[in-house]
């Protein structure tokens, strides 16, 4: 995937981001490889997981991957009607309708695990995976309000079809039911991140606490004070 | 090894802001001007500073990104934010001491300074001078 990516070649996916391992969860990313010593031989591979290699001769685009994409997305599109990604990309390979039957409550998930693996990248693993089958879903521990969320909103960010719900409302900000306070910026009231999030970077990334009371829009004015005190000082002496 | 550094000198910037122009046209995508990351700011009735990322040698920026997304340059010696592995969870935003982490609400991204990759366009086009782009070694 990263060598495709460096080269330009585009391949259809949803679950991939630079920031995260990949994991070949959403399929779509799905090449055809062979090599000289194979006799012929070809594999299906997800291409963000297969390592390249020299000689690795590597089909992105065939009537047969594009026959194995069609039925990827055939199948999203029965569990995620409502989302306008997979609409998106179903269209592109000449999908407009769903010839499975779609989930009526769906709730747009693809289980690609996107936001589980951030957060566990962010350190926090706040959320998971919970039963099984037909019935998994991403959620907090026991339904409940996550103790380790820290409302960073990676997870949303990153959730390619848009899922996971979050609203910022007078200060409060609420995601997976729970509920954080933003931090106000103590001159001009700018909401920034939540109180929680700073916390967390202040404690992990050894950061003083001050840098975060004040929003980026007042900082840049101080530094502008500042250096502007420093220009009137300097003229100053020069006379 | 870097080779250039970026000078501001307030006392030459008239707050004309064509360096905001020349930072927001190229830092164009789609057909829509990006959030321009340089700031003529007034500290004085006409009197300006242009404020942009001071690309800090222990940058606050850097250390609270927790999914590595800001590198320095070598090169440049530039901080620069990649796109591709930033999650957009504001943490730069609020942590740089300067503010010059910047939201991008057009192109719903983050954006900072990245001296153009070696060629600031807004040091191009300062009419005073007061933003250089100086040999030094």
């Amino acid at each position: 995937m990263s060598v495709l990516r460096r080269e330009g070649i585009d391949v259809p996916v949803l679950c991939h981001h630079e920031a995260i391992e990949p994991c070949g969860s959403c399929r779509l990313c799905t090449v055809e490889i062979t090599k000289d010593g194979w006799g012929g031989w070809k594999r299906h591979v997800t291409s963000c997981l297969y390592p390249a290699e020299e000689g690795l001769v590597v089909v992105t685009h065939s009537p047969e991957l594009i026959e194995i994409r069609r039925n990827i997305l055939d199948l999203y599109l029965a569990r995620c009607p409502q989302s306008e990604v997979i609409q998106k990309m179903a269209e592109e390979y000449g999908l407009y309708k769903t010839s499975y039957e779609t989930i009526p409550d769906g709730d747009n998930c693809i289980m690609c695990y996107a936001c589980t693996r951030i957060c566990e990248v962010l350190g926090k693993s706040a959320i998971s995976a919970v039963m099984r089958g037909h019935k998994k879903v991403i959620a907090p521990p026991f339904g409940e309000q996550p103790p380790d969320c820290i409302g960073c909103l990676s997870c949303a960010h990153i959730c390619p079809t848009d899922v996971i719900a979050w609203k910022d409302d007078d200060g409060c900000r609420t995601i997976w039911n729970k509920p954080f306070e933003l931090i106000s910026c103590s001159r001009c009231g700018k909401k920034t991140i939540t109180r929680e999030f700073a916390d967390y970077l202040i404690g992990k990334r050894n950061l003083p606490r001050d840098y975060f009371t004040v929003c980026d829009d007042c900082k840049r004015q101080d530094l502008a004070l500042k250096m502007g005190a420093l220009v009137d000082r300097a003229k100053e002496v020069a006379i | 090894m870097m080779t250039h550094r970026f000078e501001v000198i307030p006392s030459l910037c008239i707050g004309c802001r064509t360096c905001e122009l020349a930072c927001a046209f190229t830092h164009t995508k789609n057909q829509k001007p990006g959030r321009s990351r340089i700031y003529p700011i007034a500290y004085a009735p006409d009197k300006y500073v242009p404020v942009a990322c001071l690309q800090c040698d222990d940058p606050a920026c850097v250390k609270s990104c927790l999914f590595d997304a800001l590198k320095r340059n070598e090169t440049t010696g530039a901080v620069e934010l990649n796109a591709d592995r930033c999650v957009k969870c504001m943490a730069c935003v609020a942590a740089c001491p300067f503010g010059c982490a910047l939201v991008d609400d057009g192109h719903d991204e983050i954006v900072k300074c990245d001296l153009c990759g070696g060629n600031p366009a807004c040091a191009q086009f300062c009419p005073t001078k007061a933003l250089v782009y100086k040999r030094i070694a």
